[in-house]
């Protein structure tokens, strides 16, 4: 093309002025992408590959899940006993929320009475036959042993109320009363089960639901909470400043490793550990657009979750202590990031490490459970809580190992 | 049948649709003198002698042609032929009226669902009918919905005529709809009525992508909104229906009919394989979430008044993160020291 000249080049020199043109040409450029291209919002992406997977895995169950997953999720208030909890008890028992794990309690003890009782009634008739009446009694003790010990106090609205908790405020030493979470999330912290003077380990800690709860069982020696990821943990300090006084904040020691490491850091150390894996979280997978793992761009992600899970829940193990107790847990319903994995797990711990873990029955807590959520009873191994419209928590999935 | 209608009226050729055109062709009627061909003209249009000789007898002094126009125009607009005479007896003005004009206005009425709002003689004239029983309520009713089947057959016009205009992409229903919310006052007992037809008709041609065959059928028009929301997003949350997509011809959807026509028992226990529970539940939390999201879009509404007007620092209200995601309302506070 030839040079511009005369006239043209007038024009051409009087556009350049700054200010005259809209974008600098330096700045323009034409758009790679296929503009036409139908854009799945990554919703509508995880909704199809749920379609796909959970119809065939809990069949005649889905659709209920389904329309639970895509209504408003019901929280739990986590007591703070840090705070005036007993006030913030009556007030919450004022709006006609019930502390569910103190009524599970309540039940198992009443089931054991009554157990113990027809027990005894059944000796006595059975006295020269020598009946069974032993079964129901060491079928209820592990119950108790469970809730009974148990500080932790959450608040949920009875099944079928969709009523709101209010934001929690700050009382007069400007801490919180109580905290809002998914109540399902309790459970896995609960099935931990921490004895007084335990050594416990957070694995994947943040946002910091459950290193509250494990917290407000009053019974953590030592709570080692850590996150990959920097700024989840300030998070985690956000609800350490916010929620605990200042001497039980200093039992807690948050850091920032690669769970996947912690095993070779600090091997058999801890006599519970938690391991909340990060997975595909189903319900925000389905309702959010902001980090959404069904996003195209993380697909790599999303495919190498298990691996990533298993490394971890591998961790977890080497980590606790000879009987030390892991959990695990995810927010998914997916049996490949669920059961799969554990089986995995336990798998290599045997044939890499010569560790034997046991997997522990936690079918108790379905039927001290039974009201408050809606268990899935086809699950192989650990337990599985079933969003409901009448129940809406979780999904929240949880299965504890015992390493021999 | 109304669609074909609608072509051949933007064809400008209205008489061409009548049946049986032979006694009423130009050729006839320039032969036979004027009056002959007229009452043929009517007759062909589907007018009985005595109402042709009533039609002939409002404003005797008019051109015969004019006359047979207007009953044209009105019979395209879907009204039976006593319901058109009786229109025509009780707005006389509309003979009066230019033809390409008064197309012009049953265009536009139909554009908007069979509703005018710009006060014109037409709309004047259908809205001041009386709903009364029978033929000349029926006048009322072709353009606006009261009874029953008359009713369904009105709005059930609505959707093609979306279809037939510029396609159902352009919408023009709904712009239509917000134009008639704007409004404001309302003319007649009968507006509310269309307008909820005409908001039922949308909701289950683009949302539910029902033919309106299937909702004259299913007989959407007598269901309440709400109902017919619930038991749709219902069904879609429960992957249970799903909007088909464009041009798609077969679905696993249920038919409208067995979504609306069962007692809510049958429809949850049959149709959604649901709990009654759940429906419950379900139904006051959509409740819910609708009331929520028109208070957010008026707090916007409100916001972008507020922008406009100052520019004022505005901060976003947290109120609403507790349930959103992570449910913490903490005070920003300096992490603490290990």
């Amino acid at each position: 093309m030839a040079a511009p000249s005369g006239r043209a080049a007038v024009l051409l020199r009087v556009g350049r002025v700054p200010g005259l043109s809209p974008v600098p040409r330096r700045y323009l450029y034409k758009k790679k992408w296929a503009t036409t291209a139908p854009r799945i919002p990554a919703p509508r992406l995880a909704l199809h590959h749920f379609d796909t997977t959970y119809s065939l895995q809990l069949q005649e169950l889905w659709p209920a899940v389904r329309s639970a997953m895509l209504c408003e999720q019901k929280y739990g208030a986590l007591l703070n006993n840090f705070a005036c909890a007993d006030l913030t008890a009556q007030r919450l028992e004022l709006l006609s929320a019930t502390d569910f794990v103190s009524e599970a309690a309540r039940r198992a003890r009443c089931w054991q009475e009554s157990a113990g009782v027809g027990g005894e009634r059944r000796k006595t008739s059975l006295e020269g036959s020598g009946g069974d009446g032993t079964t129901l009694p060491t079928e209820t003790s592990p119950l108790l042993r469970a809730s009974l010990s148990s500080n932790v106090k959450c608040y949920t609205f009875p099944r079928g109320d969709i009523s709101r908790f209010h934001p929690a405020r700050p009382d007069s030493l400007g801490i919180l009363s109580y905290y809002l979470m998914d109540a399902a999330s309790l459970l896995p912290v609960l099935a931990l089960n921490v004895q007084p003077d335990d050594f416990v380990l957070d694995l994947c800690a943040a946002p910091g639901g459950k290193m509250l709860a494990l917290l407000q069982t009053g019974a953590c020696g030592h709570l080692a909470a850590n996150d990959v990821s920097i700024s989840r943990t300030k998070r985690l300090y956000h609800i350490l400043n916010s929620y605990v006084p200042k001497e039980v904040r200093e039992t807690v020691s948050v850091t920032s490793h690669d769970g996947r490491d912690w095993g070779e850091l600090q091997g058999g150390t801890f006599h519970k550990v938690l391991v909340d894996v990060p997975c595909t979280t189903d319900r925000h997978s389905v309702m959010e657009e902001e980090n959404n793992i069904f996003h195209k761009m993380r697909t790599k992600e999303r495919q190498m979750l298990p691996m990533l899970q298993l490394q971890l829940l591998m961790a977890g193990i080497l980590a606790a202590k000879p009987e030390g107790e892991v959990v695990y847990s995810t927010c998914s319903l997916s049996q490949l990031q669920n059961e799969h994995v554990v089986e995995r797990a336990i798998d290599i711990a045997e044939t890499q490490f010569g560790i034997t873990v046991h997997i522990e029955d936690l079918s108790h807590f379905r039927t001290l459970f039974q009201d408050t959520f809606c268990f899935f009873s086809g699950c192989r191994l650990g337990e599985l809580v079933l969003p409901h419209l009448t129940a809406n928590f979780g999904p929240m999935y949880f299965c504890k190992l015992r390493r021999a | 049948m109304a669609g074909r209608l609608l072509g051949l009226l933007r064809a400008r050729a209205p008489r061409a649709v009548l049946p049986a055109p032979g006694p009423a062709s130009r050729h006839r009627c320039g032969t036979a003198g004027p009056e002959e061909g007229e009452a043929a003209e009517l007759l062909a249009m589907g007018f009985s002698q005595a109402q042709a000789r009533r039609l002939r007898l409002l404003r005797p002094g008019l051109e015969p042609q004019r006359r047979a126009e207007a009953a044209a125009q009105l019979l395209l607009l879907g009204l039976s032929a006593e319901a058109a005479l009786g229109l025509l007896e009780r707005s006389p003005g509309l003979l009066r009226m230019e033809t390409a004009r008064l197309k012009e206005r049953a265009e536009y009425l139909r554009r908007l669902g069979l509703e005018g709002e710009r006060g014109g003689p037409l709309p004047r004239g259908v809205h001041a009918a009386p709903a009364e029983d029978g033929g000349g309520g029926a006048a009322a009713a072709g353009a606006v919905s009261v009874h029953g089947r008359a009713a369904d057959r009105a709005a059930a016009e609505l959707p093609r005529g979306a279809a037939g205009g510029a396609g159902p992409r352009a919408a023009p229903l709904p712009g239509a709809g917000r134009r008639a919310g704007r409004s404001g006052g309302v003319a007649g007992a009968a507006r509310p009525a269309l307008s909820s037809a005409r908001l039922h008709a949308q909701y289950a041609y683009f949302r539910m992508g029902v033919r309106q065959k299937e909702m004259v059928k299913a007989r959407l028009f007598r269901t309440p909104f709400a109902e017919l929301r619930n038991r749709h997003v219902f069904l879609e949350r429960r992957g249970l229906y799903r909007t088909p997509h464009k041009g798609q011809s077969q679905s696993g959807n249920p038919a409208l009919r067995d979504v609306l026509r069962p007692t809510e028992g049958d429809f949850v226990a049959g149709v959604a394989r649901a709990s009654p529970d759940e429906y419950e539940v379900f139904k006051r939390l959509l409740a819910r979430e609708e009331e929520e999201m028109e208070e957010e879009e008026e707090e916007d509404e409100e916001e972008e008044e507020e922008e406009e007007g100052s520019a004022a620092l505005h901060a976003e209200g947290g109120d609403r993160d507790w349930h959103s995601s992570e449910p913490s309302p903490i005070a920003p506070c300096p992490p603490a020291p290990q």
